[in-house]
């Protein structure tokens, strides 16, 4: 329920296992999707994420808590004192030891962000997969991203021969 | 193997459009049970963790480097279709991996050289020829090191760049072309008239005329050794009112820079080394930055110049100094930060300008003018003339607001440390004493007047890079 805690409105998110995460209304609208559906009135009760299992929802809304940002009574006294460039120095190291996580559970977060449209959720997780893979072959890439050769041999030889200057 | 592709993805977008569904059907009816069980039964065809949707293949691939997304074209077909939109497309020796740093340019091999330019060439027009066209946003060619590049493959490749409706064209040709470039300007009418929002050109001839509509959104142009005339850069000036940003540097046609009034959003003007440049006659309201480097005495008149906040010059003109604090600074009265590099009298090679050292009488007294915003002043390549001690002194009497006032009597050092030393610019022996005798000055006549509220910042010659014997 939609439900305000010290002057700040909260917002209640449940994951499809059954969690509920009360969170305010600020930080949940890091999600793009979730800020359309508040601006459009949908969110006057509990808003079910599908697809989003308790476990990764709640580190997704720990990034938005990390992230939202810092206006009002108290937020305001905190970007005050601290300088932008240490801000934002801060964050990237925090992104840097959250991020710190198995392969499917960055993939669980890349779906997540990309479902909730977290842009900056999506590039992090995009952005350290990219890191992984950078320097591997072909086939490890493929196994990483689970994803098939759908190729045909001749198909593979043209597009090989054409970016072979990748390669080298 | 294809046709699998095809299926899975068609499952995926059935799966993707029901979730949708389901959120926003959750969100009328308030309700959830019914919902999360209908959940559990479309979740249980998904494999979390193991398998991404192709549109977040599509991003992962966006954000890829040039060289990283060309070879991940290689993995699959999603991955193909995404190289071939490819959005931000910086094509250079660097990023094409035709780096030849390590060998030495002076004794490489001609043919080498003319080698690593073809490379360089078929490699780009590899790329673009195989883009689609779609998807295309910013093209970068750093052609900056190829001495001969075939006209028609310029053209071509702009022309798949307009079609695709570009916002951002980066062109750098080399400053020893052995032929001048004409830049197409009609070509932009193939698709890109209304979306070009930032334009770099450097090494070519640009003539822009005024018929064409397509400055219209123009908001950044910078202009590098462009041959480009006053009026054709008026007259591109008056149609391109969405400008933000003007750079022109060694744009040697260019005599006098007129900006209109209806350049309202213009807030960086930056003009540097245009040689036969006489006279600046801006009139936009707005410009935040104003940045004027180069050996000629230039006639600056701000029509509307209030805004101006920041303010950088660089110049070797003996009068400059005088010219600063007279006539210019009284147009910019809400400058915060004031940064003069002159070079006029320590590279004198005679040293014989009307020093302060042993004699402060006839200092001139200059006109009395507050400037009551003024925060920051920076004087490189400050030295015991009159002229120096006569602008120094004023700013300290006159500026209340003054919170930092550095005078580097040296010209900068780039990245010398004990670790790496020889990072400063060299200095003869004559201009080093001149800096010493600048630094005692300093301590005799400004120290001692220097309020406490601001902060003094004296830098003179590198010990490591300009030890000299006194």
């Amino acid at each position: 329920m939609a439900t305000r805690e010290a002057g700040k409105k909260m917002i209640m998110l449940k994951s499809p296992d059954g969690m509920e995460f009360e969170v305010e209304e600020a930080v949940a609208m890091e999600s793009q999707t979730i800020r359309k559906m508040i601006e459009d009135d949908c969110a006057d009760t509990a808003i079910l994420i599908p697809n989003i299992n308790s476990k990764i929802l709640s580190r997704v809304i720990e990034y938005c808590n990390k992230h939202v940002p810092t206006t009002g009574a108290t937020g305001a006294a905190a970007s005050d004192t601290v300088a932008p460039a240490a801000l934002a120095e801060d964050l990237k190291i925090w992104d840097a030891e959250f991020i710190k996580v198995n392969r499917a559970t960055r993939f669980n977060l890349i779906q997540a962000a990309s479902y909730l449209n977290i842009k900056g959720l999506l590039d992090l997780t995009s952005q350290t997969t990219i890191d992984t893979i950078s320097d591997n072959s072909l086939e490890e890439i493929r196994s990483f991203l689970s994803t098939k050769n759908d190729y045909l041999p001749e198909e593979e030889q043209t597009i090989r021969r054409e970016n072979q200057w990748a390669f080298q | 193997m294809r046709l699998m592709s095809r299926k899975r993805h068609r499952q995926r977008r059935r799966r993707r459009t029901r979730h949708d569904g389901l959120i926003a059907s959750f969100c009328k009816k308030k309700c959830s049970l019914r919902q999360q069980d209908d959940y559990s039964q479309s979740a249980a065809g998904l494999r979390p963790g193991l398998d991404l949707p192709e549109d977040i293949y599509r991003h992962i691939h966006a954000l890829m480097p040039l060289r990283d997304a060309a070879r991940a074209a290689c993995v699959s077909h999603t991955f193909l279709q995404s190289w071939r939109r490819y959005r931000n497309l910086t094509l250079s020796k660097e990023t094409l991996g035709l780096n030849v740093n390590g060998i030495d340019k002076d004794e490489m091999a001609r043919d080498l050289i003319s080698k690593v330019d073809g490379d360089l060439i078929s490699k780009v027009d590899g790329i673009l020829k195989n883009h689609s066209g779609v998807g295309m946003k910013k093209l970068e060619l750093n052609l900056y090191c190829c001495r001969k590049v075939d006209h028609c493959y310029l053209n071509s490749w702009l022309r798949i760049a307009f079609r695709a409706g570009i916002e951002e064209l980066t062109m750098l040709l080399s400053l020893t072309s052995e032929a001048e470039y004409n830049f197409p300007c009609s070509l932009l009418f193939s698709g890109s008239e209304k979306s070009i929002r930032h334009l770099k050109l450097s090494s070519c001839v640009f003539r822009p005329t005024a018929e064409l509509d397509c400055w219209r959104r123009l908001k950044e142009l910078l202009l590098t050794n462009v041959l480009i005339t006053s009026d054709e850069l008026e007259c591109l000036l008056s149609t391109s009112s969405m400008l933000e940003l003007l750079w022109l540097f060694r744009c040697k046609e260019i005599v006098r820079v007129k900006i209109p009034c209806q350049l309202q959003r213009l807030s960086f003007l930056r003009v540097g080394e245009c040689r036969k440049l006489q006279e600046i006659e801006s009139n936009a309201p707005n410009i935040s930055t104003f940045d004027i480097s180069g050996s000629n005495l230039v006639r600056i008149s701000f029509g509307g110049a209030l805004q101006v906040k920041n303010m950088r010059m660089c110049s070797y003109q003996p009068n400059f100094i005088w010219y600063t604090r007279t006539k210019l600074m009284p147009s910019v009265p809400n400058v915060e930060t004031l940064r003069i590099s002159s070079y006029n009298e320590v590279h004198q090679t005679d040293m014989k300008h009307d020093s302060i050292v042993g004699d402060i009488s006839h200092l001139r007294q200059l006109p009395e003018h507050c400037h009551d915003n003024l925060k920051s002043v920076t004087i490189v390549g400050f030295c015991s003339a009159k002229s120096m001690f006569e602008l120094t002194l004023h700013i300290i009497k006159n500026t209340s607001s003054l919170q930092c006032l550095t005078l580097d009597t040296s010209f900068g050092s780039y990245g010398c440390s004990v670790d790496k030393p020889g990072g400063c610019n060299p200095m003869g022996r004559d201009i080093i004493k001149e800096a010493h005798r600048a630094l005692l000055a300093i301590r005799t006549h400004v120290e001692g007047i220097i309020p406490s509220r601001v902060e003094l910042n004296v830098s003179g010659p590198c010990s490591r890079c300009h030890a000299v014997e006194h």
